[in-house]
């Protein structure tokens, strides 16, 4: 058995891109996980998609030995994605974890999710061990940057340990501060099974795979256990380690992680942060668990071909077998006819399960603009949770209607900060503070509706910092404010796909850059098109997309027939992949068109 | 029948056509007899089309060895239609007197209009003045007359667009073509375009144009029997009937477009190329396609939705084998709904407003 007194469990965090996956690889080398030979860059970014983008997107751990002052160590160590939209992925990691490597990298200073990742691991009561990383590029600059982890994280510089992915410099001072001051797991051995769910995949050979960490007991292969939140009772087939390809070992004791496999078919009968004990002697109290992450942005996906529904549904589930945190409903549009409303974490999710089913189920997708949650409290007192434009109801029956509000905290060059300001406040942002962590870089903090955030605030920040601006944000909660459902009619039909929740002061503004936008999108008809946004029965704008005049070939003999014939039945090719809103033909970009924000 | 030599390339042609290349002209009428001698023996046909380029820029001994070999190779039909394209300022007497002696009955003249600034901005090489004599002398043989005119031409206006139909309708040619101009790839008016050297007329502009001609060649007893082309009464060309009704053609010459047997094909456009194969007694033809039935039906549904005469539906089931409705479907009554399409039950035609927009309506029945 391995004595916890030899096991450190570790997570690295760090803002996107700081170098968590270079760092790892060069962990996996140094403790000879992998050899030279099978190595390739990043190595733990398995997946397509991550590998394609370059960025992590699921956590991975991974189980390391190393030797130190005599002695080998078991290293559990997770790599956990940057990005803001999987920070879930960070709690779940932490929570498995007593410490934390805190990556920094040396040229670009602390950045906005170094900051939140550093309180995450402060909450779950982590040791911390910074790390400036990067070092070997010539632009490196250790002290400033040490300084502002002092301003921002009170982290002072003889704590910091210096290193680089790239070079491999200073990697074994990590493992050796990783040991040195991270504690060893505690718990009691002797204790009724006692394990953390933090993480699971779906295997379709497999099965469901769960990711634990064992917090008391011992968890045996041929085990009988159960789950504790549904009361599911599973007997182990096979339980491991990653080293990083799975591993299998004959049991986990107190302080270790590993997987285990249970013939479990479906990934909803296993929920992260359950506990897993033994059906035969039980623990008497399960774990606290964590908090779901929420779908925080909705859009509707239709298949522009209606006979690709089913089609559609089958890849949806796929999808969802591996990403809880995906969820989707099916809905009826007037004008899209049958789809499913879906919910994301945020842009960079939705985008990536797009392009999953574009890519790789090889669908013809419509997508609705996306929209954030809303709350409404109804007249008759019941409190409504809107995930869709087309379910609100009629002014009338609205008592108060809420929307969700995030904290988001931008770091960015203190020159910016004029340029920043103007930026939130025409984005109902309400000031809360500014952080000086250096003369020249500062935390901006506002409250903010995440609806105005989701779509381009990150680029708009990007523009005004000239990309040395970084953000980070969380929900927390939802406050009443003067919302109004803005529709737009094309034609005179309202489109329900084309609606959209909006501030009452600025509907009349969005509705005229809206319809502007859907006139350039809008191929010219055989007759005028009108177009119209209306809040209730009040049109605000309009606007009218002229016919087609004169389109006609002049010449068509016998030399042009084969040219022309190619031609148009190019044009009306162009035109099946639209959808029909009464006799006008709308393409995807239109139903975009709703989150055009600039004039 | 395609022949590529012109004086000068016009701004706006994007036809098979040389300039300056006249000591070609001689080989070209070899290489044209040995392509037509590989049809084995001679073929009777009911219309004959020469054109080009110009077929009239070739010497009078040129052009009636041409006409010999022609009369050779596709004897025409005793009632047969026999046109030949020409431009104003190559019809001299002696010429007209060869095409007439062959039995050449019809002249296509490329007049395209009778305002110098818009021949200028056409970059046509003859002047206005060569107009009338030109028809006279074809008319003094006795042969018919067509004109040719382009509309939307930059820097026209309705009043000279009127101008150019009244002095043509002056001339009293039993047949006019009025072309839209159309800016193809690659030509030098296309360019200029492109580069803002050059503003084109708004569509608006283009419509009243169209419909001017609508209206004064109909007042005048011309029936629009196709998109482009009106005629009197019995003087619509036969031959270009035969491409809108979406029958069988041959062709010959450098690029010329074929459709036998079911199979479109058409000629290489490198004239060098052309020469070379066709002297070595080789196959001149750069591509080829076979449509499926359905592909042809649909074909042959748009290009006779050009003609006045629209589709009729039984005859249309004959030559297609496809029933017209169950093709298009509630397409049709949406179009005839909107006005741009009109169906007697028999026919179904493009009604004057559907004429204007007829590529957007064909669109939408492919
Ligand atoms: N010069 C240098 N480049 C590095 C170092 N570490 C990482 N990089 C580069 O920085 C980029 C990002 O590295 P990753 O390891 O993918 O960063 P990450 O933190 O895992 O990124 P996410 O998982 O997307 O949050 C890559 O181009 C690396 O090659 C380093 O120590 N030195
Ligand atoms: S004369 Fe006719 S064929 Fe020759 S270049 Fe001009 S338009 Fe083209
Ligand atoms: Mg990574």
């Amino acid at each position: 058995m391995t004595d916890p007194q030899f096991i450190r469990n570790f997570s690295i965090i760090a803002h996107i891109d700081h170098g968590k996956s270079t760092l790892c690889d060069q962990l996996l080398l140094k403790t000879g996980a992998i050899s030279e030979r099978d190595f390739r860059n990043q190595v733990l970014d398995s997946m397509d998609l991550e590998r394609e983008r370059g960025i992590t997107i699921r956590m991975h751990p991974v189980t390391v030995y190393h030797e130190y002052k005599g002695k080998t160590y078991e290293l559990n160590l997770v790599d956990t994605p940057g990005h803001v939209d999987f920070g879930y992925e960070v709690s779940r990691s932490l929570a498995a974890c007593e410490g934390a490597v805190l990556l920094v990298d040396a040229t670009q200073g602390v950045q906005a999710q170094t900051v939140a990742n550093a309180y995450l691991a402060i909450e779950h009561d982590l040791t911390i061990v910074p790390v400036l990383n990067k070092i070997d590029m010539a632009i490196a600059r250790p002290e400033a940057v040490a300084e502002e982890m002092d301003s921002a994280l009170g982290i002072k510089a003889d704590e910091i340990l210096h290193a680089s992915g790239k070079t491999g410099q200073g990697v074994e001072e990590v493992l050796a501060a990783v040991i040195d001051r991270v504690p060893a797991p505690s718990g009691d051995v002797n204790a009724p099974l006692k394990a953390l769910v933090y993480n699971s995949h779906f295997d379709s050979y497999k099965g469901v795979v769960v990711y634990v960490r064992v917090k008391e007991g011992t968890l045996r292969k041929g085990q009988r256990i159960k789950l504790m939140r549904g009361g599911n009772e599973y007997e182990v087939a096979d339980i491991g380690q990653f080293r990083p390809a799975p591993t299998s070992c004959s049991q986990l004791v107190v302080g270790q992680v590993g997987y285990f496999m249970a013939q479990i078919k479906n990934i909803a009968d296993v929920h992260i942060g359950d506990t897993v004990t033994d059906a035969l002697n039980p623990t008497a109290e399960a774990l606290p668990g964590y908090k779901e992450p929420k779908p925080m942005v909705f859009s509707g996906l239709y298949p522009t071909n209606n006979n690709d529904f089913e089609t559609l549904r089958e890849e949806l589930a796929k999808l969802r077998l591996n990403d809880s945190s995906f969820v989707y409903q099916p809905e009826v549009s007037e004008g899209l006819g049958f789809g499913f409303r879906c919910g994301f974490l945020g842009m960079l999710h939705r985008e990536i399960i797009q392009q999953r089913l574009e890519r790789d189920c090889d669908l013809d997708l419509v997508q609705t603009a996306p929209n954030v949650t809303y709350e409404i409290l109804t007249r008759r007192g019941e409190t409504l949770l809107i995930d869709n434009p087309q379910k609100v109801p009629d002014a009338g029956q609205i008592e108060e209607f809420r929307e969700p509000i995030v904290r988001i905290n931008f770091l960015i060059p203190a020159e910016n900060i004029g340029d920043l300001m103007t930026l939130c406040h025409e984005r109902r942002a309400v000031y809360v503070r500014t952080e000086y962590l250096s003369q020249s870089r500062v935390i901006l903090v506002f409250e903010m509706p995440l609806a105005e955030i989701i779509y381009d605030l990150y680029d708009k920040l990007k523009s005004v910092t000239h990309g040395y601006g970084t953000m980070d944000y969380e929900v927390i909660g939802f406050r009443p404010a003067d919302l109004v459902r803005l529709d737009v009619l094309v034609h005179h039909k309202r489109v329900d796909a084309l609606s959209t929740i909006v501030h009452r002061s600025n509907a009349e503004r969005r509705g005229r850059i809206l319809l502007k936008k859907l006139r350039e999108e809008i191929d010219r008809h055989l007759f005028e098109v009108v177009l119209q946004a209306a809040i209730g029965s009040r049109i605000i704008a309009r606007e009218n997309i002229a016919a087609i005049k004169k389109n006609v070939t002049a010449k068509c003999y016998g030399g042009d027939i084969t040219r022309k014939r190619k031609l148009w039945a190019k044009q009306a090719a162009g035109k099946k992949r639209m959808k029909m809103i009464g006799q006008v033909e709308l393409p995807q970009e239109a139903f975009l068109a709703v989150l055009e924000t600039d004039e | 029948m395609h022949v590529p030599f012109c004086a000068h390339h016009c701004g706006y042609c994007d036809f098979a056509v040389v300039a300056g290349r006249d000591e070609l002209i001689d080989r070209y009428l070899d290489a044209l007899e040995a392509e037509l001698a590989r049809l084995g023996e001679a073929a009777s046909v009911e219309t004959l089309f020469l054109g080009g380029g110009t077929p009239t820029h070739l010497a009078p001994e040129q052009l009636d060895r041409l006409l010999a070999t022609l009369a050779r190779w596709l004897p025409l039909h005793p009632q047969g239609e026999f046109t030949v394209e020409a431009n104003p300022d190559t019809l001299s007497d002696d010429k007209v007197a060869v095409l007439a002696r062959w039995g050449v009955n019809r002249v296509s003249l490329g007049a395209q209009s009778f305002a110098s600034a818009t021949l200028a901005v056409l970059e046509r090489a003859h002047q206005p003045e060569a107009i009338a004599p030109a028809v006279q002398r074809v008319r003094r043989a006795g042969l018919m007359v067509s004109l040719d005119l382009i509309f939307g031409v930059p820097g026209q206006s309705l009043q000279d667009w009127r101008a150019d139909l009244l002095q043509a309708l002056s001339l009293q040619p039993d047949h006019l073509s009025t072309y839209g101009l159309t800016y193809e790839k690659g030509t030098p008016l296309w360019k200029q375009r492109r580069r803002g050297q050059l503003i084109p007329l708004s569509e608006a502009d283009e419509l009243t144009m169209y419909e001017l001609a609508m209206d004064l060649l109909g007042e005048r007893g011309f029936e629009h029997y196709e998109i482009s082309n009106f005629a009197f009464s019995g003087r619509r060309s036969r031959h270009n009937q035969v491409y809108w009704a979406n029958h069988a053609y041959h062709g010959f010459g450098l690029g010329a477009a074929r459709y036998v047997h079911g199979v479109r094909s058409v000629n290489t456009r490198d004239l060098d190329g052309y020469l070379r194969k066709a002297l070595a007694g080789e196959s001149v033809t750069r591509a080829s396609e076979q449509l499926a039935p359905e592909e042809r039906a649909r074909e042959t549904l748009v290009v006779q939705l050009r003609r006045s005469d629209g589709i009729e539906r039984a005859a249309f089931t004959e030559q297609t084998g496809f029933v017209l409705d169950e093709l298009i479907g509630t397409r049709l009554t949406t179009l005839v709904e909107q006005g741009f399409l009109h169906d007697d039950g028999q026919h179904v035609c493009l009604t004057r407003r559907g004429k204007c927009v007829a590529d957007a309506v064909i669109e939408r029945l492919l």
